[in-house]
């Protein structure tokens, strides 16, 4: 789901970057405002690559297979170090295997990585549900969700790219009625990615929880073992 | 800070190119084969031009095409594409290994456009018409993509990653981008040789090799196996969490190193140290050929962005 080189019209390329240029600078200052911001870099970087890998990872689907996207799960785990990790990730696709370009980074990342800051907080959302209902249930509900949100809004946002930049010969009321559709055919992808993401999830909170951990939430920061790990470092 | 900061990614960086070259274990290609800067050794025009005014040139040439809208450019961009891949001396194998993912996308573009953009109709049989606005916009986007990505391989297969990352740290690359940048760049081979043994595993132990059973008869079409499923998921799990871990040594390693400490920020370089190290190539051009090669890029950038706005 990235657009290649050539596709957009430069207005539209030059207008990605505009946009994902702030964007960039809000999470890093988000970022920086942690008490050792290098800290992250490591574990953003080491799973940056490990997304970057896993999407490759193809889900039988008879008769055929699709791969996911996973920038849900990204946004989900890094908080706002997924919006830099995916920049980075798009640019290495790019560059090494082709899939993206380089004149579409920006838009390719606003596609790809506001959907994963939204999933973020959507993902956050388990803190206030973990009153009411069990870690368990909190954590897989708003992972779905997390992952769902990821997939449909980057969907969303690419229909309506291809289809209002490329000439396509449609009249607005075709193109409007060709983007929902489009988006809605993608709704059984969004589930399985909904799916895929809570069973992850699940997994890392039975197997490794503090993967799920995040310097963002206030509960957290103001965590005393948090305080003491820090220092400690 | 930077050049020290440069100095430890380095030292985690200097194993790329040997580390999975002897011993490589997997009948699949090797992920050397991957590597962006894997011909940066190559000496040729574009080898030793200064990086920065490479990576500055070879923008703009990249922005001039994406913003071509007609044909009669589309002869200067592949003439000038194809001089500055001639003069690079990158092999022809190194491109189209990365003409084959895209290829499948805009194949969709060519084999859909012609039948729906515009209104000239060229020939018809019942209701499918080839309209040529269709074909004009095929030949546009199929061009425009060829030479972006061409270049593109120019301006990054010919230097070492690491000297591209510093060029753009020069033109204001935040130093957080610049490091998750180079270390994912780093850990990424090592990660999909760690999946490619997991996934080999799981098939040994017979994940999509098993005969038909009783469970995958019923199997309904376009409905995907939750064991399946869940398994896929442990997989990825699994290799989030080796990934986390190592992601915790390389740290420590770091910060060992001295890796984001305050008293190293006094430590800064001036622009010229930095000049220094990144036109490190063994034989750099002369000022001149620098300047020629800049000078007659920025022409062609800003001739093409010119024509293609008046």
């Amino acid at each position: 789901m990235h657009i290649p080189d050539g596709i957009l019209p430069a207005q539209v390329c030059a207008a990605g970057y505009a946009i994902a240029f702030p964007v960039t600078w809000y999470s890093l200052r988000k970022i920086n405002r942690q008490p050792d911001p290098t800290m992250g870099i490591p574990k953003a970087a080491l799973l940056t690559a490990t997304f970057f890998v896993a999407s490759s990872i193809h889900i039988p689907v008879p008769p055929t297979s699709v791969h996911l996207v996973l920038n849900g799960l990204l946004g989900a785990v890094l908080g706002y170090y997924a919006f830099p990790a995916i920049l980075i990730g798009l640019f290495f696709q790019a560059v090494i295997i082709g899939h993206g370009g380089l004149t579409t980074l920006g838009v390719d990342a606003l596609m790809m990585g506001v959907p994963a800051i939204l999933a973020h907080q959507v993902f956050q959302f388990r803190h206030v549900l973990s009153r009411r209902f069990n870690q368990r249930f909190s954590n897989g509900f708003c992972a779905f969700w997390a992952g769902m949100v990821g997939i449909a809004i980057a969907s969303l946002i690419f229909f309506t790219l291809i289809l209002t930049t490329i000439p396509s010969g449609f009249d607005v009321t075709t193109e409007r009625s060709a983007i929902y559709g489009l988006t809605l055919a993608h709704i059984p992808l969004a589930i399985l990615e909904g799916a895929f993401t809570t069973m992850l999830v699940l997994f890392l909170q039975r197997v490794k929880p503090e993967l799920l951990d995040d310097p963002w939430h206030r509960s957290l920061v103001s965590h005393p073992a948090y305080n003491e790990e820090i220092e400690r470092v | 800070m930077f050049l020290r900061h440069v100095l430890i990614l380095h030292w985690l960086t200097r194993h790329i190119s040997t580390a999975h070259h002897p011993s490589y274990p997997y009948p699949y290609p090797s992920p050397v084969t991957l590597q962006i800067d894997a011909y940066a050794h190559l000496d040729s025009f574009i080898h030793r031009w200064n990086p920065k005014q490479k990576l500055m040139a070879l923008t703009a040439l990249i922005f001039a095409f994406a913003m071509v809208e007609t044909l009669t450019l589309v002869p200067v961009m592949f003439a000038v594409t194809v001089v500055l891949y001639a003069l690079s001396k990158l092999p022809l194998s190194f491109l189209h290994y990365r003409l084959r993912y895209p290829g499948f996308f805009l194949l969709g573009i060519v084999l859909l456009l012609p039948w729906l953009s515009g209104d000239t109709i060229l020939w018809q049989w019942n209701w499918l018409s080839l309209r040529s606005e269709g074909i004009f916009a095929v030949a546009l986007i199929t061009s425009r993509f060829l030479c972006i990505l061409t270049v593109g391989l120019v301006l990054l297969g010919t230097m070492p990653f690491l000297t591209t990352i510093k060029a753009m740290r020069s033109f204001g690359l935040p130093h957080l981008l610049a490091d998750m940048t180079l270390l994912t760049y780093r850990y990424l081979y090592d990660v999909a040789i760690n999946l490619g043994t997991m996934r080999r595993a799981m098939r040994l132990r017979g994940f999509g090799y098993s005969a038909p059973s009783r469970t995958q008869r019923r199997r309904l079409a376009l409905i995907p196996s939750g064991r399946e499923l869940h398994l896929l998921a442990s997989l990825t799990g699994s290799l989030f969490i080796r990934s986390y871990e190592q992601s915790e040594h390389i740290y420590k390693s770091m910060k060992l190193r001295g890796y984001g400490q305050a008293n190293l920020r006094a430590q800064s370089v001036n622009r010229n140290q930095e000049h220094t190290v990144a036109i490190a190539a063994n034989h750099p051009l002369p000022l001149w050929g620098d300047t020629l090669l800049l000078g007659g890029i920025l022409a062609i950038a800003l001739t093409i962005m010119g024509l293609s706005i008046f």
